[in-house]
């Protein structure tokens, strides 16, 4: 008896001491898995514009593409490198956490619930709800819809929350729901609803794409921050990407992500101001 | 809805709408394919099986019928790569398509099977036939004309079930269909071409199951 708990307890000892060896020794990241692979695997989805598309020559294109693109020319100094892995969004979470991708950028809401299964870069962009209206319309902006109640309507896409949401910027205005985007537009379009609520990028592309004709309200609700994501427990990995995005947004590469922002939403970017740095302000 | 619009855009989609179908018709074949050789296994263990082996099927058939097709595509691209089987999304879905073909080709082959008289069988033994000569001679052919018209519709269905595969990101054509709307906001056109090439698919098939039926009919 006395000699089988000896035993057992050499052998404790024995596994303390492997464990222990093995953590002294640099834990690999995935930072120099990808860089000895030469290309990046990038988890993103192909059926959002502007964010992840295929253009009429069936080429990936938008605005979680180019982040995909400024961490590639990070990593590689060539941002082509990237293969790329196309996933519904039910899939962004299991394909990182199964190691399917190196990284996710595919317009993921960053929420506590999700942070709890993937590590969250940080955001590269803040998307929130607007109102587009025709540019000829007879509202003119936010207030003028908000002054007129309840003789506007809305055309918004079909969703449990759509009502409400409405109501949340435009507590009286009627709310007409359609099953697609292409039908919201429509409506819009054909003087069914004054104005079509939706994610103000969607907005800015579709008046990148028809320009003149429409004009935002200039009102933004319901934030939620966009970020990347990848496995859990890679600070590392995590670190490298971070600094990537957050150069694109202030440093050497803004002209990038400047240009990228322009591309898909519309909107020119003044450069970070020089001196201090903006975080510090 | 303008036509003009539509056929234009269609126009400059087209090789990537070909290559979407022909992903769709190339899944579908394979699934087939692979899954009826091994339904036909399957069948065979299910009717001739020593009694472990039969339950074994069994088992397999009843679990794989009774799993709806989107968890066995799930399971096959994420389960397998937990033991460190690294499939690709296409091979993935094409192993879970083939899979679920498999257990229903093979509970057909064993109905199939078992329908003919067992006095065949009996006669087939008495005039000196083994049983592989019995089978291939006897029992097959008629099987396969009780098999074909199931069969077809079998086929149909995997052809169907090809569309869960754009969830894991496989590009057939549900998922190109799903791109080219994305970028031109045309959603009930392109959903209704992409509904009519599936149609002409399985039209296909069904037109095949009527000739090979047709020509493997016994005259009256």
């Amino acid at each position: 008896m006395f000699s089988q708990c000896r035993f057992a307890a050499v052998l404790a000892a024995a596994a303390i001491l492997s464990t222990t060896a093995a953590e002294a020794q640099p834990a690999k990241s995935k930072l120099d898995d990808v860089l000895s692979r030469g290309r990046l695997v990038l988890g993103t989805g192909s059926t959002n514009a502007p964010w992840h598309f295929k253009g009429a020559d069936g080429k990936l294109q938008g605005f979680d593409i180019d982040m995909g693109r400024v961490i590639a020319k990070a990593l590689f100094g060539d941002p082509e490198k990237i293969e790329f892995v196309t996933q519904s969004s039910d899939a962004r979470i299991p394909n990182i956490t199964t190691g399917k991708v190196d990284i996710t950028c595919q317009f993921m809401t960053v929420t506590g619930e999700r942070a709890q299964q993937v590590a969250f870069t940080i955001p590269y962009y803040r998307e929130g709800v607007g109102l587009m209206l025709k540019a000829n319309g007879s509202y003119a902006d936010y207030a003028a819809l908000k002054a007129a109640g309840s003789s506007v309507t809305i055309s918004v896409l079909q969703n449990v929350y759509a009502e409400s949401m409405v109501h949340a910027a435009l507590p009286q205005a009627k709310v007409d729901q359609y099953e697609s985007v292409d039908l919201i537009y429509q409506a819009l379009e054909s003087g069914r609803a004054d104005a079509a609520a939706t994610d103000q990028s969607s907005i800015a592309w579709f008046m990148t794409q028809n320009p003149g004709r429409y004009k935002d309200a200039g009102y933004g609700w319901n934030p939620q921050s966009y970020s990347c994501a990848v496995a859990r427990g890679d600070q590392d990995w995590l670190n490298f990407v971070n600094t990537a995005l957050h150069e694109a947004m202030t440093g050497v590469e803004f002209d990038f992500y400047a240009a990228s922002f322009k591309k898909w939403f519309g909107v020119d970017l003044a450069p970070p101001q020089i001196g201090i740095p903006v975080e510090f302000k | 809805m303008e036509l003009g619009p539509f056929l234009n855009e269609l126009w400059i989609v087209r090789y990537i709408l070909l290559e979407g179908l022909w992903r769709t018709v190339s899944i579908s074949l394979l699934a087939i394919v692979a899954g009826s050789l091994l339904g036909v296994l399957v069948g065979l263990a299910l009717t001739y099986g020593a009694l472990p082996l039969r339950w074994l099927m069994r088992g397999y058939t009843d679990f794989i019928r009774g799993t709806p097709v989107l968890v066995l595509v799930l399971a096959s691209y994420y389960m397998l790569s937990t033991i460190g089987l690294q499939l690709n999304p296409f091979e993935a879905g094409v192993l879970a398509l083939a899979v679920f073909c498999s257990s229903h080709v093979g509970e057909m082959l064993r109905g199939a099977l078992q329908a003919i008289p067992r006095g065949q069988t009996e006669a087939a033994k008495v005039i000196g036939l083994t049983f592989h000569q019995a089978f291939i001679y006897v029992l097959a052919p008629q099987a396969i004309r009780h098999v074909l018209p199931t069969w077809v519709n079998t086929a149909a269905e995997m052809v169907k079930a090809s569309t869960l595969l754009s969830i894991i990101g496989v590009g057939e054509l549900l998922l190109t269909t799903q791109e080219i709307i994305s970028r031109t906001f045309m959603s009930l056109p392109f959903y209704f071409f992409a509904g009519a090439l599936y149609f002409v698919v399985n039209y296909g098939i069904e037109r095949f199951g009527k000739y090979v039926e047709r020509r493997t009919t016994i005259p009256s």
